[in-house]
């Protein structure tokens, strides 16, 4: 089991190494790559055969490698449920992926760093995922922060790319600030940053590191707060998004909170946090996906909304279902991404909808994966993305929750139906709305295949998992039947709807948007107004109790000024002479010696 | 009353005179003011020390004193002038404006 495992890291981490060999710079590099983690995900999915029979979870710890005074770090890997199932699913999404990206960046003359790039976030990321404790989880994290930084940041030329990049990694760091906290408080209170030591001892009051793990996950998994790096790192290229910003990276704050689920279970604020936070960026994600204009903003706010949902699932205690959702989605969102890859390609790098359409005649391949992917991630029943979601939905419906925070779901499940059919609608329906000199083709094997893998894991993989892994937290299971219809119903309203209003408007005349429509195009003005106005304000008042309030108020115009203009002014209002000197002196002297003669008769 | 006396209380009268009237400089009524206070300066002396009223003694320093402060604010007023005007002819001073 153990050796399986760790074989199946260390052929992950062959290329890398041969990089600098002369294997790097023939052009079968990336074919090279992708067999490397076809194999890798072939072993991989023995020791999940071994553990979905068996049940045995392992610990695999076998490098110490320093001790600070009472804490001990080692190098140690945690094969549980939720890594070992993980593993094979990530590694199948960044096969395809990578078989994708071969056709995607073929005249890219970087592509073989551009598949280093790839291999290193996908180590990475599995060091995130198998880490026993918080150290190398932090390794981790950070690791696939710098990569996404680099690889949002690979067409470096583009302006909006640099700031894309930077708005990422400054987000992600704010999250780390709420990491570093609960670690820290772990170190102090007690310990250890083992995952098995902190789930034994008991703690008094957890709301401070459960509080920096939940500013973590916002920071990574773009949720309300800290969100508008996930629609800008649009600006790296497809498979970059596809993989990191649909299945793995943005995970990893979902996948810490779950890690701390036994953590989580006790607190009920933390829960109720979690679970308001979820339902707000699930809503607001949702509106502000209605009225974007880039396919691939569209996508990256559908992972987002889709985010926001992973964690209400976490905010009613069921962390099992939330990590079902992270397996199942990563399928249709990667191949989501990678349809609307294909479907820029072919248009010769257009991302705009509204200069698409008509696209089902020439891209019927295109045309069934973006289809099912919609589907499935609408929830479709008997598609992947029913055994997940309906069953949070279930569960949300059925649990003693905040009722409001559940409304906001239910309203941003039936949004997620309307974008889908907006994206539907408008790509492939309809007359061509792009320059008629493309010549679209599908006939490239690799894009083909990879998007063919997806699409029957899409089909089959929720099934597959949900009936195969071992029992965890029991789904409820009886209920009215309106509730269990809700998402269903919800959903078709919101097909139907969307729709509806989309025939309607197709050939009307276009108005002048309304305010909701700016509201929404905008990401909720949010961007705009948090990018500028904190920065210039503490920027203006640092220099202005700089400059101008000791030295130019206090020292200059207090006391000096003032009194010198209030004198003027007073002075003219109550002055009312012509300034004739002489002659009052002379008045005045006339009168005194007139006087002194008069009166000098006493004696 | 003495000889001394009087001459001094006419230097004083005189220079009263030249404060009062002055043709076209301000600067000679500041002059006369000057002189106004140094007249009575050696009054006010001349007249402790002859009758040993040594409980006064301080008064002369007090008037010097005072007498120092107005000095300096009739040059500050003089200078105020000619900033505006570039001389310090009284026939500027009709107008009144700050």
């Amino acid at each position: 089991f153990t050796p399986l495992m760790l074989t199946a890291m260390f052929i992950l981490l062959l290329p890398i190494i041969m990089s600098n060999t002369q294997l790097y710079k023939n052009s079968l590099y990336p074919h090279y790559v992708k067999t490397t983690i076809s194999y890798a995900f072939i072993i991989s999915m023995i020791p999940t055969m071994m553990f979905i029979s068996s049940g045995q979870e392992a610990v695999i710890s076998n490098w110490h490698w320093l001790s600070i005074q009472t804490l001990k770090l080692s190098l140690s890997f945690k094969m549980d449920y939720f890594s070992t199932i993980f593993i094979p699913v990530a590694l199948f999404v960044t096969w395809s992926i990578m078989e994708f990206s071969m056709w995607y960046m073929h005249s890219d003359p970087y592509i073989n760093r551009f598949f280093k790039y790839l291999l290193m976030f996908l180590i990475t990321m599995m060091i995130l995922v198998t880490a026993n404790n918080l150290f190398q989880l932090f390794i981790g994290w950070e690791g696939v922060g710098i990569m996404s930084f680099l690889l949002i940041g690979w067409w470096y030329g583009r302006a909006d790319a640099n700031t894309a990049a930077l708005q990422a990694i400054l987000y992600n760091r704010i999250g780390d600030v709420g990491f570093i906290m609960a670690m820290a408080w772990f170190l102090t209170n007690s310990n250890a940053w083992d995952f098995q030591q902190i789930f034994i001892t008991q703690h008094e009051n957890l709301n401070i590191p459960l509080l920096g793990l939940l500013l973590a996950a916002t920071g990574k998994s773009a949720q309300f707060g800290l969100h508008p790096w996930l629609p800008s790192a649009m600006e790296g290229p497809t498979p970059v998004s596809a993989l990191l910003h649909s299945s793995t990276m943005v995970v990893a704050g979902v996948f810490l909170l779950i890690r701390f689920y036994p953590l989580m279970e006790q607190n009920k604020t933390m829960q109720t946090l979690t679970l308001c936070l979820g339902a707000i960026t699930t809503l607001f994600t949702a509106i502000c996906a209605l009225t974007q204009n880039d396919i691939k903003k569209i996508v990256a706010f559908s992972t987002s909304s889709q985010l926001g949902l992973m964690i209400v699932t976490i905010g009613i205690n069921q962390p099992y279902l939330a990590f079902l959702h992270i397996c199942t989605h990563a399928f249709f969102k990667a191949m989501l991404f990678m349809c609307s890859g294909s479907i820029i390609h072919s248009l010769n790098d257009e991302q705009d909808i509204r200069k698409m359409g008509g696209l089902y005649k020439p891209m019927p391949f295109t045309t069934t994966s973006l289809i099912i992917g919609s589907l499935a991630l609408t929830g479709m029943p008997f598609l992947t993305g029913f055994y997940s979601k309906d069953l949070i939905i279930e569960t949300a419906n059925t649990s003693y929750t905040n009722a409001w925070a559940l409304l906001i779901t239910l309203i941003a499940t039936s949004l997620t139906a309307a974008y889908s059919t907006r994206i539907m609608f408008f790509v492939l329906l309809g007359q061509p709305r792009f320059n008629t000199l493309n010549l679209i083709n599908e006939n490239n094997t690799h894009l083909i295949n990879s998007i063919k893998r997806l699409l029957i894991g899409s089909i089959f993989a929720g099934y597959l998992i949900s009936y195969n892994i071992p029992p965890t937290t029991i789904p409820q299971m009886t209920m009215p039947y309106y509730l269990k219809l809700t998402a269903l119903a919800v959903t078709i309203a919101g097909f139907i709807l969307a729709l509806e209003l989309n025939l309607a408007a197709k050939n009307l005349k276009f108005m002048y948007p309304s305010n909701l429509f700016k509201f929404s195009n905008l990401l909720g003005y949010f961007p705009i107004v948090m990018h500028r106005l904190p920065s210039k304000m503490s920027l203006t008042m640092s220099q202005k109790s700089a400059s101008m309030l000791l030295d130019m108020i206090w020292l200059e115009n207090v006391l000096p000024k003032s009194i010198s203009l209030f004198q003027m002014k007073m002075s003219t209002t109550v002055s009312n002479q012509k300034g004739l000197v002489k002659l009052y002196f002379l008045s005045f002297m006339i009168t005194l010696a007139l006087s002194l003669i008069l009166l000098n008769s006493h004696e | 009353m003495s000889m001394v006396y009087i001459n001094i209380f006419l230097a004083f009268i005189m220079s009263l005179m030249g404060l009062l009237m002055y043709r076209s400089h301000l600067m000679s009524s500041l002059l006369c003011l000057e002189g106004m206070m140094l007249s009575l300066f050696i009054m006010m002396t001349v007249a402790i020390l002859n009758n040993h009223l040594t409980l006064a003694s301080m008064a002369p320093i007090i008037l010097l004193v005072f007498a120092a402060c107005e000095a300096a604010l009739g040059l500050s007023l003089l200078v105020m002038v000619s900033n505006t005007y570039g001389t310090d002819y009284v026939q500027n001073l009709n107008l009144l404006q700050c």
